[in-house]
């Protein structure tokens, strides 16, 4: 089943950045475990995320968030309320 | 919420459509969503349905394929879904391929890089001011600007030389990226408008000088990024905190825009331009209805608004005046028409003399664009049509589809210019004299008409035009122009191979090659350069890769005459056998049976030769082609010269 954990928005948006289906978007998928999560798709990740929520990470924090998990930990972190 | 249901629809439609392939249908939709949706996870989404999608795709709609090598200082990996997508709506099929950071001189220079074997059609060049002219801002910190000159001219110097290099050994097209004039700078923004060698006018320069380069480089486009990050606003174009920690040259706010400039600019490179502007009069020419209002009554001329109808006029004059044909298409009473013509001249920017033809009546527009079509021997899709009715413009789209519709805002005519000049219809990297004459050249063309329905005979009507056919070196004639007809010949074509600049370079410069172009001109004005041809050489045969002939001048004897000219040159060169070939495309029919008509017999292909290919012969030594009577034939000492060279050689 799909994973509760991960609001909608960003589930979608994931799943669209890293061309997979979005109930493969789940907390602890990270770029270790996902083969098209190479750094250019992590650069990716980040500007969609940022565009689409209206934030800017800090690009020494960037390299450190490699799951879903702390993505998603990062946004709330920066007030975004998924 | 609505606007995402919207977005989850159009991406479920998308799907859809790619599933059961309707490439039409998918690409509309599309289209809609991203007109409707900035967010990144769109244009991803479309790039990864379009790349699924290519076998529906390519063939239904027709996309160019292109295998596309991206050179590069900085990142543009982001940028790449984007580039894919606004390529498919813009038709074309990306195939990419990206090259390492700082590699681009052994990436373009190297035989066996990854580029070369790559065999890129399409080269893009990213470098930034570091890579091109690293010292540039150090020399015009102090506002004294010694070196300055000599930095730029040694950059323009050293990519001219690589691009040089570079075309010697492969026919890709080339795409330049230009500097983005730096935004901060340390003389400020008032030392940088006034001192003369600021790093501001430095990069304007510099600019200027790449351009120069990529002109002198065949089948190169210079990409004119600093205007883009202009109209965009420059303090925004770039994201330092990305620049500085990931090399991303803009920021991702603009990568939709990028994108469509970037494809906008090459596909100069692989498509023609369209030819003809088809404008309606009322409430688009000028403002109001003539039949309601009379000739009086329409707004037009310097006060508002009629100065808004104004500036579409003088827009149209100068796009006529680069070559583009404006015809009218209006539902009116002729008489009315000619009235208003003639009684508010003076608010007009335009006169009838203007326009290529006049379609004014009460049919159907799109009967009255066939019958422009057929009168001017122009495939619809060499046309746009300009209406403020939306009626008008549906009908036309679903009855055309070729046809390019621009429709006018009927309450906002001030917008209309920018409408018309956001399209990238009637874009040209170049512009020749026969472009410039075209008008000419098409009420020549109508007169011709006249004379051939007067006169008796076809012999008689053809002597009577007073024909003079010059051949030359297609090298010697402006190239461009030769490229330019390689690129839009549609009918008769008889293998339409769309050679490049650097291909037809090598035709002439092959032992017993021949890259011949023929001019044409008669009692009515001078067509110039209307057809081409390449043969080479192998063995005692001669080869005819491409001939072909723009269609204005096709059934008067000018195909024979260049055919016979080939066969003249290759006997010179010691041929003894002329092999012609044919490929059947949708629209070259008119060509289809040229070779046996002149004596030419079906004979196997070569090895290797394209399956597609119907290959003729004709025994040089047994018979001599010759040209028609009526035509009076110039020759061109200096090629006759080359051509004898290479056969003592």
């Amino acid at each position: 089943m799909s994973s509760p954990q991960v609001p909608p928005s960003l589930r979608e948006l994931l799943s669209d950045v890293f061309e997979i289906s979005p109930e493969e978007v789940i907390p602890e998928l990270s770029s270790t475990t996902l083969e098209n999560w190479d750094s250019f798709r992590h650069l990716q990740a980040v500007l969609a995320l940022e565009g689409e929520y209206g934030v800017q990470f800090d690009p020494q924090r960037v390299p450190e968030l490699t799951t879903v998990a702390l993505l998603q930990a990062e946004l709330e972190k920066k007030g975004v309320r998924l | 919420m609505q606007a995402d249901s919207k977005r989850n629809e159009l991406r479920q439609r998308i799907k859809d459509a790619l599933a059961g392939r309707e490439a039409r249908a998918a690409v509309e939709f599309a289209r809609n969503l991203l007109a409707i949706s900035t967010k990144a996870s769109d244009v991803l989404f479309c790039a990864t349905c379009f790349a699924g999608g290519a076998e529906t795709l390519v063939p239904q709609m027709g996309l160019k394929r292109l295998r596309t090598y991206l050179v590069r200082s900085v990142t543009l990996e982001p940028m790449l879904p984007y580039l894919s997508t606004e390529a498919v709506l813009s038709g074309f099929f990306l195939d990419l391929r990206i090259g390492g950071y700082g590699s681009y001189v052994s990436e373009l220079l190297q035989p066996e890089s990854e580029l070369a074997r790559f065999q890129p059609e399409l080269v893009v060049i990213a470098l930034d001011m570091e890579e091109i002219a690293g010292r540039l801002p150090a020399l015009c910190a102090d506002g004294l600007g010694a070196g300055v000159e000599g930095e730029i001219e040694e950059a323009a110097a050293r990519l001219g030389q690589l691009l040089r290099s570079f075309r010697s050994g492969s026919s890709a097209r080339v795409l330049l990226h230009g500097l983005v004039i730096p935004e901060v700078t340390s003389a400020g923004e008032v030392g940088d408008a006034n001192l003369p060698y600021s790093l501001m006018n430095a990069v304007l320069r510099l600019n200027q000088r790449l351009a120069e380069v990529c002109r002198a480089t065949p089948d190169c486009v210079f990409f004119d990024v600093d205007r883009l990050a202009a109209r965009h606003g420059r303090a925004r174009w770039r994201d330092q905190r990305m620049f500085l920690a990931s090399r991303l040259p803009l920021s991702a706010e603009f990568f939709s825009a990028y994108a469509r400039g970037l494809v906008r600019s090459f596909a100069t490179l692989f498509r023609a331009p369209r030819k003809v502007l088809c404008t309606d009069l009322d409430n688009t020419l000028w403002g109001g209805i003539l039949g309601e209002d009379g000739a009086d009554g329409i707004a037009t001329g310097s006060a508002f608004p009629g100065n808004c109808y104004l500036e579409y006029q003088r827009y149209l004059k100068q796009l006529s005046q680069r070559g583009v044909l404006l015809a009218v298409v209006s539902k009116n009473n002729q008489a009315d028409v000619e009235e208003a013509f003639q009684t508010r001249a003076a608010d007009l920017a335009l006169s009838l003399d203007d326009f290529v033809a006049r379609k004014i009546g009460w049919g159907e527009k799109a009967d009255a664009l066939r019958e422009l079509a057929q009168d001017l021997s122009l495939g619809l899709d060499s046309f746009v049509f300009v209406d403020d009715n939306p009626a008008e413009c549906a009908a036309m789209r679903s009855q055309l589809p070729e046809v390019a519709v621009v429709e006018a805002p009927a309450d906002e005519p001030w917008k209309l210019v920018d409408l018309v000049a956001e399209q990238p219809y009637f874009d040209a990297i170049l512009v020749t004299d026969d472009d410039v004459h075209r008008l000419q050249e098409y009420k020549a063309q109508t007169q011709r008409e006249e004379l051939a329905r007067s006169a008796g005979s076809r012999e008689e009507f053809l002597a009577s035009m007073e024909m003079v056919c010059t051949f030359q070196s297609a090298l010697q004639a402006p190239l461009a122009r030769a490229v330019q007809l390689l690129a839009k010949t549609n009918q008769f074509n008889l293998t339409t191979r769309r050679r490049s600049a650097a291909e037809v370079e090598q035709f002439s410069a092959a032992p017993g090659g021949q890259a011949v172009v023929v001019r044409v001109r008669d009692r009515f004005g001078d067509a110039g350069v209307v057809g081409l041809a390449l043969a080479s050489n192998r063995g005692d045969s001669c080869s005819i890769d491409s001939l072909l002939l723009s269609c204005r001048v096709i059934g008067r004897g000018v195909e024979t005459a260049l055919l016979a000219y080939v066969a003249e040159q290759a006997v010179r060169t010691g041929a003894r056998r002329l092999v012609g070939e044919f490929v059947a495309t949708k629209k070259n029919a008119p060509c289809s049976t040229f070779y046996p008509d002149h004596g030419f017999v079906r004979c196997a292909a070569p090895e290797g030769a394209a399956t597609d290919a119907m290959f003729y012969e004709f025994d040089l030594t047994a018979a001599t082609l010759s040209s028609p009577e009526w035509i009076t034939l110039e020759g061109n000492e200096q090629h006759e010269l080359s051509a004898s060279t290479a056969f003592t050689a």
